[in-house]
C-alpha cells in the first residue's frame, strides 16, 4: 500500500517497530546503520545462541522488509551521503537523545531545508522536551515511568514487568501511526514536519487511562498477581487448570455480568457451587460490593470455587467450554503452543523467509493484519550489515566503484 | 470539523466498541478525522458500564473509561437489528471513507453488512474488521477481552516470577498493541485509496498483531527451540537491572545499569566507591553472574531513601531510574502534564471532565481535543439531517419506529 515511498531508518533499538510496520505496509525502507552495524544488533537471543550481528534474533524480529547500508554520519562525505539520501526520502525515523542530531546539524530544521516534505520522526524516552527529556533510559525505565510497571505483579513482591521488553515497542508502534498521519496532511500540504514521540506517553496506552481516576477521587488500581485491586476487593484474572493455568474474566456490569453468571451456571453444573451462588447479582455485583450489603469475603468465596472448578479441567477443555458457552476463559500459552497453534497456521500466519547467508529458512511471525487488495508482504528477510551498501551506494545513488572503495577503505562506509 | 488538522478530509463510520477497536478511531479523531460512532441503547457498550465514574455513581454517561476511548468523536444510537436501521446505516457508509467493525466475525455477515455487501453500495469503501483471533480459523468464534487475548499468545506466560503462577501484564493487554497497527493499516489503505481509486478489506486478528510484542521470543522458538519463560524483571544482559525498595508503603525504584561507566556512577552515588574495584562486579558478565548480592546491595540503599530521590540522584549521573509510577503519580508527573497528556474538555452532563490528550506530538498540525465521548444519540439530529441530508419528517418518522435507539 505504501510502495511510492521511501523511509530512511536511523534507529537503534529504541525504534525498530516503526519502520518494520512502514515496511510491511509496503514502503521502501533503509536501515542506515553505523559501520560496524546498529548497536539493536548486539541484543539477544541469537541464532544457535551465537552472538554476531547478522544472527540477532532481535535485529531479525524488527527488520524484516528493510535494506541496509553502513554509513558514518559524522564524517563529511557521510554526511553528504546521507542529505542525498534525504532528498529522496519521504520519511526519515530516529531515535538519539532529544537534541543529539540537531547537534550534528542533521536535525528536523537542518533537513527540511534539504527536503521540505520530509515526516522527521524523532523517538525518545520522553519526549523531545520537558523536565525528564535529558534523562537516562531503558526499556524497564519506561516501562516504570510510564504506569504499567506499578500495575503488575504479585503483592508481596516488587512490581514485574513482561519479560520481553515492551516499552520501545510501544514506542516504535505508535510512530508508525504518527508518521502516517503526517504523510496524510502531506500528500494535502506538500509540507512535512517534526514527529516526537515519547516512549513514556506511547506505554501509558496499557494502563489503559487508569490515572484517569485521580482527578475524580475514584480508587486507585493497584496490582494483584494475575488480577488487580480495585477499591476494597480483588479481581483474580489467573486461575489453575489441570495442565496449567488459564486467564478469566470474572466481572460484573450489565455487559459482563451475564458472561459470569453464564460461568457460574458451569460451576454450579459441575457440582462446585449451590444454586444461591449460580443466583446472585451478577449485573449489580459491583455496587452490591460497594455498598457493603455483599461482604468482600463473599467475592473471595465465589473466587475459590472457580478455581475448584478450573482445577478439575485441562486447559484446552475449558478453552471449548468458553467457545460452546460465551465464558470469558482463555488459555495461559506456552511460547511453544503459540508456537504450535492451530488457529494460527488455519490462517496461514506464519511465514517462511530464506536466509541464503545461513543456507536455512525460518519461521516468522506474520502480516499483522490480512488485507485484501494489497496484501502485506514479506519481501525481504532482515538485511546483514551494509547488505544493500553496492546496490543504494552505486546502482541508486550513481557513485562510482572508486568511490565507495574509497570510502570504505577511509571507515565512512 | 477544524479544516487544517492533518485527517480533517476523512470520514470513519465506527460501529466498534469497548477498548481495542476505538482506541484506533479515538487517535484519528485527535487529528480532525469525522468519527460518527453507531451504536445501541439496548446492547449497550461495555465500556459504558466501566469504572472510575464521574460523581462515583455507574450509569451509561457516567464512565470516565469510556469517555478517554471516544473523546471527540460524533454519536449517532441506532437500531441494527431493524431493517429501517440498517437502511440508515448503508447511508452512512455511502458517506465513509472506512467502516471499522469489532463484532465477533458472524455479526456482520447476519445482518447482510458484510464487507461484499458494503461495496456493493459504495465500491471503494476501506473496511476494518477487528476481533481477538480474526475472521477465520477455529478460534474465530473465541470471543471475549484482551486479557484472554493476551494470555493465549503468549504475553500471561511470560510475565512475572519463575517460582510463582504468571501474573500477567495489566488488563486487557493486547488492546493497547492492537489499535496502531489498525490505524496504521487504516491510513495505509487510504493512501493506497488516493492513488489507485481502489478500496480494502482489513482482517485484524489482535492476537496476530500483538504477537510482534513477542518477536524475539517467538524467533527464538521457531529458530533455536528455546522455550522462554518467565524472567521476574532481570535481563539476560544488563545487571544490576531491577525495581527495588524506596520508603515508604509499596513505594519501588526501578534501576537498569547498563554498561561498566553506569556501574561506576551507581557505586559514586551510594557512595560505595570500593564496590568499583570488588572483582564481583568488575564487567557486566560478572556483575551477571553475581546478581543476588548485586541486588541485595542496591536494594539496601534505595530502602531507605524515597523513589523520587533515589530517580534524581541517580539521574544525575547518568544512571537510568525512575521511580515506578502508580496512578496518582501519573497524573501529577511533570513530564506528562508538560505533554500534554491530561486535557480537560467540555462534557454535556458533567461540565468539564479530563480525558488524555494526544500521546505524540506532530510539529506544525497539533491535535485538538475540546470535548469528551458522545452521550447516546448526542449527534443523531446533526448527523442524519446535515451528513445524510435526511427530512424532519423523515427523522422523526424513524425516531417513531424506535430506529434510533
Amino acid at each position: 500500500m505504501l510502495s511510492p515511498y521511501r523511509v530512511l531508518d536511523l534507529t537503534n533499538e529504541r525504534g525498530l517497530l516503526c519502520g518494520q510496520i512502514l515496511g510491511d505496509l509496503g514502503a521502501d525502507v533503509i536501515a542506515v546503520e553505523p559501520p560496524g552495524g546498529s548497536t539493536a544488533r548486539r541484543i539477544g537471543p541469537f541464532y544457535q545462541g551465537e552472538p554476531h550481528p547478522d544472527r540477532s534474533l532481535f535485529w531479525w524480529a524488527y527488520s524484516r522488509n528493510k535494506r541496509s547500508v553502513t554509513l558514518d554520519i559524522d564524517s563529511d562525505e557521510g554526511r553528504a551521503i546521507l542529505l542525498r539520501l534525504v532528498e529522496g526520502a519521504h520519511f526519515l525515523i530516529e531515535s538519539d537523545p532529544p537534541g543529539c542530531l540537531a547537534g550534528r546539524r542533521l536535525g528536523h530544521a537542518d533537513l527540511a531545508s534539504v527536503n521540505p516534505a520530509l515526516v522527521y520522526v524523532s523517538i525518545t524516552p520522553f519526549g523531545q522536551d520537558g523536565p525528564k527529556a535529558g534523562y537516562a533510559d531503558s526499556d524497564l525505565l519506561v516501562w516504570a515511568a510510564g504506569g504499567p510497571l506499578a500495575l503488575t505483579g504479585d503483592e508481596d513482591r516488587p512490581p514485574v514487568r513482561v519479560s520481553m521488553p515492551q516499552g520501545y515497542l510501544h514506542a516504535g508502534a505508535e510512530a508508525a501511526v504518527a508518521a502516517l498521519i503526517a504523510h496524510h496532511e502531506r500528500e494535502r500540504s506538500g509540507r512535512g514536519q517534526h514527529v516526537d514521540i515519547s516512549a513514556q506517553q506511547a506505554v501509558t496506552q496499557a494502563t489503559f487511562g487508569t490515572a484517569l481516576a485521580t482527578p475524580i477521587s475514584w480508587p486507585a488500581t493497584r496490582r494483584v498477581s494475575g488480577g488487580f485491586r480495585y477499591g476494597p476487593f480483588v479481581i483474580r484474572g489467573v486461575y489453575p487448570a489441570k495442565d496449567g493455568y488459564v486467564a478469566i474474566l470474572l466481572l460484573f456490569g450489565s455487559a459482563i455480568g451475564p458472561m459470569t453468571r453464564r460461568l457460574m451456571e458451569c460451576v454450579c453444573e459441575e457440582g462446585f457451587c449451590d444454586e444461591a451462588t449460580r443466583d446472585k447479582d451478577w449485573i449489580a455485583y459491583t455496587e452490591l460490593l460497594f455498598s457493603g450489603k455483599e461482604p468482600v469475603e463473599e467475592l473471595e468465596r465465589v473466587q475459590r470455587l472457580v478455581a475448584e472448578f478450573t482445577s478439575s479441567k485441562t486447559k484446552a477443555e475449558l478453552l471449548q467450554a468458553a467457545l460452546e458457552r460465551g465464558l470469558l476463559i482463555g488459555p495461559v500459552t506456552t511460547i511453544d503452543d503459540v508456537v504450535a497453534s492451530e488457529q494460527l497456521a488455519a490462517r496461514g500466519y506464519w511465514q517462511e523467509l530464506e536466509h541464503p547467508e545461513l543456507g536455512r529458512s525460518f519461521r516468522y511471525p506474520g502480516a499483522f493484519a490480512k488485507v485484501s487488495a494489497a496484501p502485506l508482504t514479506y519481501r525481504r528477510r532482515p538485511p546483514t550489515v551494509g547488505e544493500h551498501n553496492r546496490e543504494i551506494y552505486i546502482e541508486e545513488l550513481g557513485l562510482s566503484e572508486e568511490r565507495l572503495a574509497g570510502l570504505q577503505a577511509s571507515g565512512v562506509i | 470539523m477544524a479544516g487544517d488538522l492533518p485527517l480533517a478530509d476523512v470520514k470513519v463510520l465506527d460501529l466498534m466498541w469497548v477498548m481495542a477497536g476505538p482506541s484506533a478511531t479515538r487517535v484519528l479523531a485527535d487529528y480532525g478525522a469525522t468519527v460518527v460512532r453507531v451504536e445501541s441503547t439496548r446492547h449497550i457498550d461495555t465500556a459504558r458500564t466501566m469504572a472510575p465514574y464521574y460523581g462515583g455513581t455507574p450509569g451509561p454517561e457516567s464512565s470516565s473509561f469510556f469517555n478517554n476511548l471516544n473523546a471527540g468523536k460524533l454519536g449517532v444510537t441506532l437500531d441494527l437489528t431493524k431493517e429501517a436501521g440498517r437502511a440508515v446505516l448503508l447511508d452512512l457508509v455511502r458517506w465513509a471513507d472506512v467502516v471499522c467493525e469489532s463484532f465477533s466475525p458472524k455479526v456482520m455477515p447476519a445482518w447482510g453488512l458484510d464487507y461484499e455487501s458494503l461495496r456493493r453500495v459504495k465500491p471503494d469503501i476501506i473496511m476494518l474488521s477487528t476481533c481477538l483471533m480474526g475472521q477465520s480459523g477455529p478460534l474465530s468464534g473465541f470471543a471475549g477481552f484482551g486479557s484472554l487475548a493476551a494470555a493465549i499468545s503468549g504475553f500471561y506466560e511470560l510475565t512475572g516470577w519463575p517460582d510463582r503462577p504468571p501474573a500477567g501484564p495489566f488488563g486487557a493487554y493486547t488492546d493497547s498493541m492492537a489499535p496502531r497497527f489498525a490505524a496504521a493499516a487504516i491510513l495505509a489503505a487510504l493512501d493506497h485509496r488516493a492513488r489507485t481509486g481502489e478500496g480494502q478489506y482489513i482482517d485484524q486478528s489482535q492476537a496476530e498483531s500483538a504477537l510482534h510484542f513477542l518477536g524475539p521470543a517467538l524467533l527464538d522458538c521457531t529458530v533455536n527451540g528455546r522455550v522462554q519463560g518467565r524472567a521476574g524483571n532481570r535481563d539476560p544482559q544488563l545487571a544490576p537491572h531491577g525495581v527495588y525498595p524506596a520508603a515508604g508503603e509499596d513505594r519501588w525504584v526501578a534501576i537498569a545499569v547498563g554498561n561498566d561507566e553506569q556501574w561506576q556512577a551507581l557505586c559514586a552515588a551510594m557512595e560505595r566507591p570500593q564496590l568499583v574495584r570488588d572483582e564481583r562486579f568488575a564487567s557486566s558478565s560478572a556483575r551477571l553472574a553475581h546478581q543476588n548480592e548485586l541486588d541485595a546491595i542496591v536494594a539496601e540503599w534505595t530502602a531507605t531513601r524515597e523513589a523520587e530521590a533515589v530517580e534524581a540522584a541517580l539521574q544525575a549521573r547518568g544512571v537510568p531510574a525512575s521511580a515506578v509510577q502508580d496512578t496518582s503519580d501519573l497524573y501529577a508527573d511533570p513530564q506528562l502534564n508538560h505533554r500534554g497528556q491530561f486535557v480537560q474538555v467540555a462534557h454535556p452532563v458533567h461540565g468539564t471532565i479530563v480525558v488524555e490528550g494526544s500521546h505524540f506530538r506532530l510539529s506544525r498540525t497539533p491535535a485538538r481535543i475540546e470535548r469528551g465521548a458522545p452521550t447516546f444519540g448526542e449527534h443523531n439530529q446533526h448527523v442524519l439531517e446535515t451528513v445524510l441530508g435526511y427530512s424532519p419528517e423523515r427523522i422523526a418518522e424513524l425516531a417513531a419506529e424506535g430506529v434510533l435507539e
